[in-house]
């Protein structure tokens, strides 16, 4: 025992003494390749999960960035010849693992970050980037926690909360509806959306909620809040939780008879969805951000993206195709890749050709407008079912 | 009213199914076997390997593919629980409580996360989905699947009554969880009676497995883990070691969530129904059937 806890205690000493070296270590380094580097290549971070369950979605964005790394490349570089090199950490949808890939990125030298797809893992990231004076594009997380932090530095190009609940009102206003249910899964990210659309459609006043109430994820019978909606008589149902609860509610809802139309946010736009509601997932409406299949004139993007990589984008891969470009620009404008003066440019950037159409940024430095469409199932998949434009 | 009486119930038929397992391995072995939640999971995900294997010969009989499919998964779940007591409960026979209890959250993530590593962690839809009329009886919205069921657990849980009560297996259970030591010295084959309680309970669990895919429609690697945690808790209710007593722990279990849920708004449904877990714990510890004062862990 006495000696386990001593062996202990050195290995603790041990590692301590290696942590700090490393640390050290990195830190020269990154003082060494950071800032005043004029010349060579200028080093492009992104931290997307490349393991663990959102690995798919995390690979295929940053193809879609390393696409537009190759396209801007061969079109000469940026800032007079100077070669663009991604530099991908993994984010694992993990904080702590985002954190050690950040501090890697900030330490291999560069200059602004496109990456961050889980909203909790892309957090603990951001006070990083900043104090290394790195600027975030951030394709995909857009947790209304992102904008809260209030950091300069941080551009979100994924439409947020907040917009995804001005898109359901506009097309609750479009449609018509009069009353609505609203109904969250109790985590935060969908309670906000609820939250959010309920004081929005009360400040409107075109249509009346007459139900917002939760469920406990995890679970398969939904008959009390299938009971509640159908009592309810409300026209339009907006469901913000997951597509796994989703599909389940969906299902017994039209099991029970109701008639009334149904709206899902974008974390049940997904057509696992319909695998899940069977054929009762058909007309279902989703809040949803653009994806490659969704976007108007997206074709040839689709085309080249399947010639590089051999399979189809997925979605935030436009995003982060966008992201890069929209780093270029920003180097262009600025001239140089300072870090203020980049930023400067990404505030100043107005009307840039993205796939979500024009971009420019508010002054919380999230999207101004075309954040989210419409989309509606039809035969098992979500197609464009209008672009609130 | 009827509508809520009746969602209860169809929701309490599951819970009792599942309660059974539980209540029968803590009868005998006063073991609360926590993977008893996720071989209803195994159950499912083995129905849905044999029906997508089979592939559209299966989906196109409906319901007759389904309870052949459901019987194999019943042989097959309860084998896996033969195989889960051999290998993880039996050797710790002798062991305390405790340590059983540990191994039996140990087999609980075992299964959960095979089964992820196996079939990806990825939700899946059923291959065979139960579609029916609905029928209005007084006022509530039945559906024929429902019904169908509500049939089969009914089936089940009466076949297992009478097995236990009449048959000489029946009389061995029956006679180990009042005494096992005793059991032994008056020729019980202990272990063997032991590796059919499990081949029931998992059974019975597997078979609501293939039930719930069906009519839900969804099966993922941790559905086991709260429906798991509602049976144990109908257990409880009924009076955990007492068989009759699980299968209405199961439907109280359900009314009391059915009602709480509208009473209070189901977000609060499963807080509502593990207070009244706590609630049976201290006022009434052996449950509502219970006879005897039983020990608790």
């Amino acid at each position: 025992m006495k000696l386990g806890k001593r062996a202990g205690a050195m290995l603790g000493i041990a590692t301590a003494v290696l942590l700090t070296t490393t640390a050290c270590s990195g830190g020269l380094l990154g003082g060494d390749t950071e800032g005043g580097d004029e010349t060579g290549t200028i080093k492009i971070g992104m931290i997307v999960p490349t393991s663990g369950s959102s690995a798919p979605t995390g690979t295929s964005m940053s193809k879609g960035a390393q696409l537009a790394v190759d396209e801007i490349n061969e079109a000469g570089g940026v800032l007079d010849g100077r070669m663009l090199e991604l530099v991908v950490g993994d984010g694992a949808c993990d904080a702590q693992q985002a954190v050690a890939s950040a501090n890697k990125l900030v330490s291999s030298g560069v200059v602004i970050s496109v990456g961050g797809y889980c909203s909790g893992a892309t957090l603990p990231t951001l006070p990083i980037f900043d104090k290394a004076g790195v600027p975030m594009i951030i394709p995909a997380a857009n947790s209304q926690d992102l904008v809260n932090e209030g950091l300069k530095s941080v551009f979100l190009i994924n439409g947020t909360g907040l917009q995804q609940s001005t898109a359901a009102l506009d097309f609750i206003k479009k449609q018509g509806y009069a009353t609505v249910a609203l109904v969250d899964d109790n985590t935060s990210y969908s309670v906000d959306i609820t939250t959010e659309t309920e004081k929005q459609i009360t400040e409107d006043g075109a249509a009346e909620v007459v139900l917002n109430t939760s469920v406990n994820a995890g679970e398969s019978d939904y008959s009390s809040v299938v009971r509640d909606i159908t009592s309810s008589a409300a026209d339009v149902i907006y469901w913000t939780g997951y597509y796994q609860e989703g599909g389940l509610i969906i299902d017994q809802l039209k099991k029970a008879g109701y008639e009334g139309d149904i709206i899902v946010a974008d974390g049940s736009a997904d057509s696992t969805l319909a695998e899940i509601a069977g054929a009762a997932a058909e007309g279902v409406f989703a809040t949803m951000t653009p994806t490659p299949n969704t976007i108007a004139g997206a074709e040839s993007w689709i085309e080249d993206f399947e010639a590089a990589f051999g399979e189809e984008p997925k979605p935030y891969s436009t995003q982060s195709y966008d992201a890069v470009r929209l780093a270029a620009a920003a180097f262009e404008d600025a001239g140089s890749t300072d870090t203020d003066e980049v930023i400067a440019a990404l505030e100043a950037i107005d009307g840039f050709d993205a796939f979500s159409g024009p971009l420019s940024f508010t002054p919380e430095h999230t999207l101004a407008s075309g954040g989210f469409v419409i989309l509606v199932m039809k035969d098992g998949d979500f197609v464009l079912h209008d672009d609130l434009q | 009213m009827a509508q809520i009486i009746w969602d209860g119930l169809f929701v309490g038929s599951f819970y009792a199914l599942i309660a059974l397992g539980y209540s029968m391995v803590y009868g005998i072995i006063k073991l609360l076997n926590f993977a008893h939640g996720d071989l209803y999971m195994v159950g499912a995900f083995i129905g849905y390997f044999l029906l997508t294997s089979a592939g559209g010969a299966a989906t196109s009989l409906g319901l007759f593919a389904l309870i052949v499919v459901m019987m194999l998964s019943m042989l097959i779940t309860g084998t896996i629980g033969v195989v889960v007591e051999r290998l993880a409960y039996r050797p710790l026979r002798g062991a305390p409580r405790l340590a059983v209890l540990i191994t039996a959250v140990g087999a609980s993530f075992a299964l959960e996360y095979g089964v992820a590593a196996i079939a990806s962690p990825n939700p899946r839809g059923f291959p065979i989905r139960l579609d029916g009329e609905i029928i209005m009886v007084l006022g509530a919205r039945v559906t024929l699947p429902q019904i169908t069921l509500m049939l089969i657990a009914a089936v089940l849980m009466f076949a297992l009554d009478r097995y236990i009560r009449k048959t000489s297996t029946g009389r061995a259970m029956r006679s180990i969880s009042l005494d096992m030591k005793g059991s032994l010295l008056m020729g019980v084959n202990v272990n063997a009676v032991i590796s059919r309680t499990f081949f029931i309970g998992s059974a019975l669990a597997g078979a609501a497995g293939v039930m719930a895919g069906a009519y839900y429609g969804k099966i993922d690697f941790l559905m086991g883990f709260i429906i798991g945690l509602k049976a144990f808790t109908a257990a409880v209710i009924g009076g955990i070691g007492n068989i009759r007593g699980a299968m209405l722990g199961g439907l109280v279990l359900g009314l009391v969530e059915a009602f709480g849920s509208d009473l209070v708004g189901g977000q609060w449904r499963d807080a509502f129904a593990f207070a009244v877990l706590i609630l049976f714990l201290t006022l009434r510890p052996t449950g509502i059937l219970g006879e005897r004062v039983t020990e608790r862990v």
